[in-house]
């Protein structure tokens, strides 16, 4: 369980870092199966789609700092965040080949 | 006073309980409701009904009824009656207090799919356009939001292929974590009918439900399965379908993306899902495992029905994903008497799911991220839309605990209650500064909220819902809102307090706007409603009075083909060990409702007085328990105490709760493990002890503050 912080105080990320390193890696449970270049797409595409921003930015600088508690391809798929224009569709799934 | 009550007055509505959505005629005399008869001409139901819409309507009128709004400053401090004009400067100060203190993603909204489509909808524009984020979710977080991610993956939407009289064609019915003879009795009651005219059953439930065994309905298969095992024997099932097979090659090339299915095949085709394999890990016999296969793929009309046994796995979405591969796979979606169905809990999950009670899509399942249909909101709404999806339900309360949000506001919902890891979801929302609830009674959640804002029950509101077979039906208002105002006039009243202008004559121009803005809802209207009862979506220019079966040329998807996904088994984490050796898994009775908060109010409870743990004698021998002895049951996140009954429905190692009252604090129990892909909980897998205790658990702390003259100063 995340430990509460002080009444009135704000912590540093909006949801305890450990708790997004579970989420993500469960992630990458799924897309685990798929070729690397599907596989780390379908990952970025997922935490576009779905995770509010402050997620994201709370695991890239994680990830900055060496990313520990992260698998490999998932730190690879996370990475392609940032080279997605803001713009772009969000959908469902690995991408179609 | 004569028998029957003659009643003065009849209006034709849909029952709000399961989402079979019975029509029913509420009849009534000098204003109070005296009987809900079953409609003949009701879509779902042909007249039919159960225990809990035929009777259990009484709650409406119960002294605990709420008539008042209130508010208090802190939760320590009793609640003062105001004004409904005060409520809403309040809530609406406070609300606007936040942002300005802790940013404008600080606040949130959660729907609840008892509410109406119109509701639902108003709630996500009051989040949207009001709040200014996209801080929306729905409690179909909580039990099928991994149906619209696994099925829109696979066959393009997110909703029941079939209507309900289809299964009336199917030679073989598959039922997977579901128990339609208790949960949805209407449609269980069409199910057994078939049965009896000689359709085969398949049942893969950890439980010998009522559905595997019980008069007019028996399984010729059951997988007794491990809870937590769901998706490795889908796949064993599709292995057998695969190496033997059993695929439907004509229309997997005619229908399908091609690619995508050889690596599917070559993923559960592996001698790694072999019955042989999988079978010991999941408890059941290999055999049973391959007769399944080849009953589900022999069809020739195969279809599956599932539930909440699928969705609420840390694989939640994969398994969902094995249904859509499984029914791609074998050539069963298309045609009447097959297809892959989701049972929903509640009355309108399934609205709930269209309506944009979603932090990432608009209603119509369309992705805030996407500038073009952002754009036609934005246009539609008058103001600018946040482009960038914002939390989910449970990330609002882990976002409560880091400090980031301060207030939410619940319609219709019970979060203390129904969502998992009970102490956790307290402690959030102790941190939280301004909880608006609106809600019929005081519910759990109820005594760490600040303003409560009295609703209405779907008797005493006009609009729609939309049920389990994508069918929308219309809601009347049968009574007068007992404290005044419909929920969505709340609602609206809530948005004008904050500065933003919307107004609304009826419901009718709520359903309008929907109509507008989401596709498939394109050509609904209450003119459509009153003219031809009820219609399933899509009800567009190209069906106008709905569709009843999907998929019959294409699929909803960019090329119109149905794909397969690859579905990996990954193991819970949550495990037994020597602490925690048995697996605690929860399902629903007959006479009882969800977390109960109508139906324990009405003469239903006398079936079903307090819920049980079911355990396997020897289970129980080995801890020396007798039927009726109280025990402790403990997990890695809580402890509750249950009354054992010795049971030969589950098997050894798997034990067994209904959450339908408060005292039992099921989810005190539940971890945090969620679905990968929605965070749907987990709420079918805890491991768990169970201990022998001598006394009867002191309750006292745990009676629901529900009491009105004892909470007002």
């Amino acid at each position: 369980m995340t430990a509460a912080v002080a009444k009135g105080a704000m912590g540093d990320n909006v949801l305890d870092i450990d708790r997004l390193l579970v989420m993500a890696n469960q992630i990458g449970d799924f897309f685990e199966p798929y070729p690397p270049a599907r596989r780390a797409e379908g990952i970025r595409n997922h935490l576009r789609t779905y995770w509010d921003p402050r997620m994201r930015e709370a695991l890239l600088e994680h990830i900055d700092q060496g990313g520990e508690g992260l698998r490999d391809f998932v730190i690879d798929g996370a990475c392609l965040l940032r080279e997605t224009d803001a713009g772009r569709k969000g959908y469902y799934g690995p991408p179609q080949a | 006073m004569p028998n029957p009550v003659k009643p003065d007055r009849s209006v034709i509505t849909t029952c709000a309980y399961c989402g079979v959505g019975c029509g029913f005629k509420a009849e009534t005399h000098q204003g109070r409701i005296v009987r809900m008869i079953p409609w003949k001409e009701g879509k779902a139901n042909h007249g039919h009904s159960c225990v809990k819409g035929r009777f259990a309507f009484d709650y409406y009128q119960h002294p605990d009824r709420v008539r008042s709004p209130m508010i208090r400053n802190s939760i320590d401090e009793p609640w003062r009656e105001v004004t409904w004009d005060e409520a809403f400067r309040h809530t609406a100060s406070e609300f606007r207090r936040i942002q300005s203190q802790y940013g404008q993603k600080s606040i949130g909204a959660v729907s609840s799919s008892r509410c109406t489509n119109e509701e639902i909808f108003l709630v996500q524009k009051l989040a949207r356009a009001v709040f200014g984020n996209n801080n929306i979710d729905n409690c179909a977080r909580i039990c099928h939001s991994p149906t619209q991610f696994g099925m829109s993956a696979t066959v393009g939407w997110g909703a029941a292929s079939q209507h309900f009289d289809s299964i009336l064609q199917a030679d073989v019915i598959m039922v997977v974590g579901a128990n339609p003879t208790e949960g949805h009795p209407v449609f269980g009651s069409l199910m057994k009918r078939r049965i009896r005219e000689g359709a085969r059953l398949i049942v893969i439930d950890p439980r010998r439900t009522e559905t595997v065994d019980s008069p007019h309905c028996r399984a010729s298969v059951h997988l007794p399965l491990r809870p937590g095992t769901n998706v490795a024997v889908l796949d064993s099932i599709a292995h057998v379908v695969v190496r033997e097979r059993l695929y439907n090659e004509a229309f997997v090339r005619e229908r399908c993306e091609w690619e995508e299915f050889e690596g599917w095949m070559a993923l559960v085709g592996d001698d790694r899902y072999a019955p042989e394999r999988i079978g010991p890990e999941a408890g059941i016999d290999p055999d049973a495992i391959r007769q399944a296969a080849r009953l589900y793929a022999g069809g020739p009309n195969s279809a599956i029905y599932y539930g909440l046994g699928v969705t609420e796995h840390s694989q939640g979405s994969t398994g969902v994903m094995c249904l859509g591969n499984l029914a791609l796979a074998c050539g069963m979606l298309g045609r009447e008497g097959v297809g892959v169905n989701p049972l929903r809990g509640q009355g309108n999950v399934q609205g709930g799911s269209c309506l944009g009670s979603w932090p990432h899509v608009f209603s119509g399942y369309r992705f805030v991220t996407d500038p073009e249909v952002r754009g036609s909101f934005e246009q539609e709404w008058g103001v600018g839309l946040d482009g960038e999806p914002g939390l989910r339900l449970p990330n609002m309360f882990d976002a409560a605990l880091t400090g980031h949000f301060r207030g939410m506001f619940i319609m219709g919902e019970d979060p203390v209650q129904s969502d998992p890891n009970q102490q956790h979801v307290i402690a959030a929302f102790r941190n939280m500064e301004c909880v608006v609830l609106q809600d019929l009674f005081l519910n759990e959640t109820s005594r760490y909220a600040h303003v409560f804002l009295p609703g209405s029950s779907s008797l005493e509101k006009e609009g729609t819902f939309t049920s389990a077979e994508r069918r929308v039906n219309r809601v009347r208002k049968v009574v007068e809102p007992l404290a005044g105002y419909q929920d969505w006039e709340i609602v609206v009243k809530l948005m004008n307090a904050m500065g933003y202008p919307a107004h609304y004559d009826h419901a009718g121009q709520i359903l309008d706007e929907i109509a507008r803005l989401s596709p498939a809802y394109r050509g609904m209207s209450f003119e459509l409603l009153e003219r031809i009862g009820s219609a399933q979506w899509p009800c567009d220019e190209e069906a106008p009075e709905g569709t009843e079966v999907l998929h019959r040329q294409r699929f909803p998807r960019a090329n119109g083909r149905g794909t397969f996904m690859l579905t990996e088994f990954v193991p819970t984490r949550e495990r037994t060990n020597d602490c925690y050796p048995l697996l605690l898994t929860t399902g629903r009775i007959l006479s009882q409702y969800n977390v109960g908060t109508q139906t324990r109010r009405t003469a239903n409870s006398m079936w079903h007085p307090e819920d049980r743990l079911e355990i396997h004698a020897e289970d129980a021998h080995a801890r020396g328990l007798a039927d009726g002895d109280w025990v402790n049951v403990t997990s890695r996140f809580g402890s509750t105490r249950l009354r054992v009954k010795l049971s030969k429905r589950v098997n050894p190692g798997v034990v067994y709760t209904t959450f339908h009252h408060a005292q039992s604090k099921a989810n005190t129990l539940t971890s945090d493990l969620s679905d990968w892909a929605t965070n749907c909980p987990e709420y079918k897998v805890t491991a768990v002890d169970v201990t022998r205790v001598t006394a009867e658990p002191d309750r006292r702390t745990a009676e629901p503050a529900r009491k009105l003259d004892e909470v007002l100063a």
